[in-house]
């Protein structure tokens, strides 16, 4: 046992039930790890705060139990074999910014590397149910961020996280991408995001504060966007509804300070139902990369040009429709919009499609952006 | 004495011939029925009984026994009890036995007499044989139908009784209670806009292809699905005869000329049991839901509410046109070709517009869950339906009525008859290249469309189904499946998967 390092013991105390934020930063805020294990399970008497903790109806008792069953050297065992390391707040390698935290996490676990992250650091958050213009916008403004030098931090979610991380990805030596999750680092959600999450982890770092087995239970979620609020440095929210997620994460974001930004949405569209209200009570507006720069204090001379466009530009009539889709349409509202038949403008968007110009879900035609 | 009556009782769709055997001897009083008769036939005894002293005949007080034959075959249904009195007042000498050998009877009474109609007179005056059918009045016309041998009627036993011993003639049921009714067939010209929902009905029953509306509440799919029989072309008389023969049985109440030659329309609530829609719910396995709906159009709203049981029962009787319905005691084959039309909302919130639907992950796929598997793959229409705009409601144009579509429907059910000896939505695959050619920029839409893995196999071929329909009921008339069709035809597939929706993400 003598040879388990600390974070082994802080990592399987993480892990144990009914651990709480606070119950943890209790523990672990006196005494080494290794004591607030021995103190956790009954080993060695609480001193402080901590034994106020073992009033509590039957934590002592769930501590124990639970501790017989993951043990630091199962928790460490498992730690190793995936290749997360364990930070624990006042040792070495903790992030920073998370150190004078109202609500600090005392454990982080990392798959990948939180050295890469050097540079200034851009939340971007957003609905799993995007539209296709939300999911443009994500893309697009990860791309420009990571080729701006600024680190994109985001929750792997799917809709606008996932867009923002494929986007700040796709530029070849931009900033790295900072990922924060609710699940353990072993358990992906959503799993279709398999990829990029190794990905992120490859050229940039995913972080919890959950040990490696933990499901992703609702109650996670709000925890870790108080992380993910914590680690940005400006918090750009793209369509969010009227009571969704972000909104949480935005009320994180403030109660610490941080600067948020919000891009505005079609007043029609429901998905930014919540980021129009934030523009509404004065959030400061992103329109594209410069006004997320301009937050963060930087130069926002544009670097580089206007990207290429290789799709075939739509002709004739095409033209039309392409510019109906300033919002999203139905084939019977583009019917009764033009005057064509059914048939062609079937004929139209098909072309269009496959052209690259718009794309359908659930018989609704989005236009694609420049994004990809 | 004895005494033999012919009559029937009914087993799913069709009637069975019943000799009614009544014997009366010298012994103490009694009054027994033999030959499996199921609860309502036995309480014959008291029907009987009562209807004949209330009549003013005298009641043998003797020994009176009554068997069902053959006595193996469950007996259903108070569809006897005619046949029991005659019976026994024959047996007992007040009708003479020649009298009855040219006649069956069906028919319930009542304690005072009279005669009541049962269900399935129908399939039950069909299996009578080669006698005349003597029935209650109020199913003369459903008899008539049926019988080649000629019908008459009474009102009470008495009526019988007296024609049979030829002291009164046969009652003639007054001529003017033929009226014919006006039904009132939703008409197509009530749906403003939605092109493309009025298109997929078109297709639908021009091609006999099952369709399936996705779209959130209020979009107007259960008002699209009531217009569907109004484009059905009038039921061929084979199909009309079925039809009638199904309506009989289950007791479901008939058009006054008695015969079914409008497409049906069935819309079982969403709470329905399995047997109330395959069948088989009583002793007789009463038709279900699917099987009145034969020749005509099934409506399921809700489709995702129905439980997984009963739509897993909805895949047999769709592949085969028939329903087999088995019991321990009884089995039969109840007919059940039909239209499916079937609505459902995207997910529990209903959706909308891209960006609005507020369903967690987990809520979502639960929901589609339920709907997925095989019986999607059934649809071959999945038409996404979305709330009409109020330009649409207000201004837009009424469109073309039933009358307009359904002659176009009925033009092209004629050109694929002729062509496939079949609705387009049963071409064999292996026979899609000869019967549905491709030109070859279609063609190379759907190798794209494979390609990019948006259409499976499955998917290809019902693809090519339902633009063979396009191409029918284009006025042009042409034998090549165009790029049009098929363009058109991609629309009609509306992808209801949980985990492909955006194209990023």
């Amino acid at each position: 046992m003598s040879e388990l390092p600390e974070e082994a013991f802080a990592a399987a105390l993480a892990g144990l039930d009914r651990m709480t934020v606070n119950r943890l930063n209790v523990l672990l805020n006196q005494v080494t790890p290794r004591d607030a294990f021995a103190i956790a399970v009954g080993e060695a008497r609480p001193i402080g705060l901590a034994s106020q903790l073992f009033a509590i109806d039957g934590l002592a008792t769930a501590w124990r139990q639970s501790a017989a069953v993951r043990s630091p050297e199962r928790v460490w065992d498992e730690c190793c074999r995936h290749g997360i390391s364990v930070l624990v707040r006042g040792m070495p390698g903790y992030p920073e910014p998370l150190l004078h935290d109202p609500s600090p996490a005392a454990v982080l676990f990392v798959l990948g590397d939180l050295g890469r992250i050097t540079a200034r650091r851009a939340g971007i958050i957003g609905t799993r149910n995007a539209t296709g213009s939300g999911r443009d916008t994500a893309t697009t403004l990860g791309r420009d961020l990571a080729a701006a030098g600024v680190h994109v931090v985001s929750g792997l979610a799917r809709g606008v996280d996932g867009c923002a991380h494929r986007g700040s990805l796709s530029v070849a030596d931009g900033a790295a991408p900072l990922a924060v999750v609710a699940s353990g680092l072993d358990v992906v959600y959503p799993r279709e995001h398999a990829h990029l999450w190794r990905q992120v982890a490859e050229h940039g770092a995913v972080v919890s504060e959950a040990p490696p087995g933990t499901l992703p239970e609702a109650y996670r979620f709000p925890l870790r966007n108080r992380i993910l609020a914590a680690l940005s440095e400006v918090l750009v929210v793209i369509e969010s509804r009227a009571r969704g997620g972000s909104l949480i994460t935005v009320n994180e974001a403030r109660d610490r300070g941080i600067l948020v930004m919000a891009v505005p949405g079609a007043l029609r569209n429901r998905a930014a139902e919540g980021t129009n209200a934030l523009v509404r009570d004065g959030c400061p507006v992103v329109i594209d990369v410069d006004d997320v720069l301009v937050g963060l204090g930087l130069d926002s001379r544009r670097a580089g040009g206007v990207a290429y466009d290789p799709r075939p530009r739509p002709r004739g009539s095409d033209v039309e429709f392409v510019d109906l889709l300033c919002e999203p349409r139905t084939l019977d509202q583009l019917v009764l919009l033009t005057g064509h038949s059914l048939v062609d403008c079937a004929m139209v968007m098909a072309r269009l499609e496959s052209n690259g110009w718009v794309h359908q879900v659930n018989g609704w035609f989005e236009r694609v952006g420049d994004a990809t | 004495m004895l005494a033999a009556i012919t009559s029937a009782t009914l087993l799913g769709v069709e009637g069975h011939r019943v000799v009614v055997e009544v014997h009366v001897s010298s012994a103490l009083p009694s009054f027994t029925i033999v030959g499996l008769p199921d609860e309502v036939c036995r309480e014959a005894r008291d029907r009987v009984r009562a209807a004949v002293l209330s009549s003013g005949f005298s009641w043998p007080s003797k020994k009176v026994t009554v068997n069902l034959a053959p006595s193996s075959q469950r007996k259903v249904g108070a569809g006897l009890d005619l046949a029991i009195a005659v019976g026994i007042l024959v047996a007992d000498d007040l009708i003479g036995a020649d009298a009855v050998a040219e006649f069956g009877f069906v028919g319930e009474l009542g304690l005072d007499g009279s005669l009541r109609p049962v269900a399935g007179i129908a399939p039950m005056v069909a299996a009578l044989g080669a006698v005349r059918a003597v029935v209650p009045v109020a199913s003369r016309h459903e008899a008539e139908v049926i019988s080649e041998f000629g019908v008459v009627v009474g009102r009470t036993l008495r009526d019988v009784v007296e024609a049979l011993k030829g002291q009164a003639p046969w009652p003639t049921p007054p001529a003017d209670d033929y009226v014919e009714e006006i039904v009132e067939v939703p008409d197509l010209a009530d749906v403003r806009g939605q092109p493309l929902a009025r298109q997929a009905l078109e297709v639908a029953a021009a091609g006999g292809h099952h369709v399936l509306f996705v779209g959130p509440p209020g979009s107007g799919k259960t008002m699209l699905a009531q217009r569907m029989p109004g484009l059905l072309p009038p039921l061929t008389p084979q199909v009309s005869l079925v039809a009638t023969m199904v309506h009989s049985a289950a007791g479901v109440r008939l058009p006054s000329s008695a015969l079914i030659t409008r497409a049906p329309f069935r819309a079982p609530h969403h709470t329905s049991s399995i047997v109330a829609l395959v069948g088989g719910g009583t002793a007789s396995l009463r038709p279900g839901e699917i099987s009145l709906a034969h020749g005509g159009v099934l409506f399921l709203d809700e489709l995702g509410e129905f439980s997984p049981a009963v739509l897993d029962g909805l895949r047999q009787p769709l592949e085969e046109g028939v329903v087999r319905v088995a019991r321990a005691r009884a089995s039969a084959t109840l007919p059940a070709q039909f239209l499916l039309v079937a609505a459902t909302n995207p997910c529990p919130c209903g959706g909308g517009a891209p960006g609005s639907c507020e369903c967690d992950d987990g809520a979502r796929s639960r929901y589609l869950r339920r709907l997925s598997g095989p019986l999607l793959d059934r649809f071959d229409l999945r038409v996404p339906v979305h709330r009409p705009e109020v330009d649409e409601l207000l201004v837009g144009e009424g469109g073309e009525s039933s009358l307009v579509v359904a002659e176009r429907v009925a033009r092209a059910r004629g050109v694929a008859h002729e062509r496939n000896g079949c609705l387009n939505a049963a071409i064999p695959a292996t026979l899609l290249d000869a019967l549905a050619p491709l030109e070859a920029a279609a063609q190379q839409l759907l190798r794209t469309e494979l390609e990019r893995d948006r259409l499976t196999g499955r998917g290809y071929h019902r693809v090519r189904r339902v633009a063979r329909t396009l191409a029918d009921l284009d006025a042009l008339g042409d034998e090549v499946v165009r790029e049009r069709h098929v363009v058109m035809a991609l629309q009609f597939r509306v992808r209801l998967s949980p985990l492909l929706r955006g194209r990023a993400a």
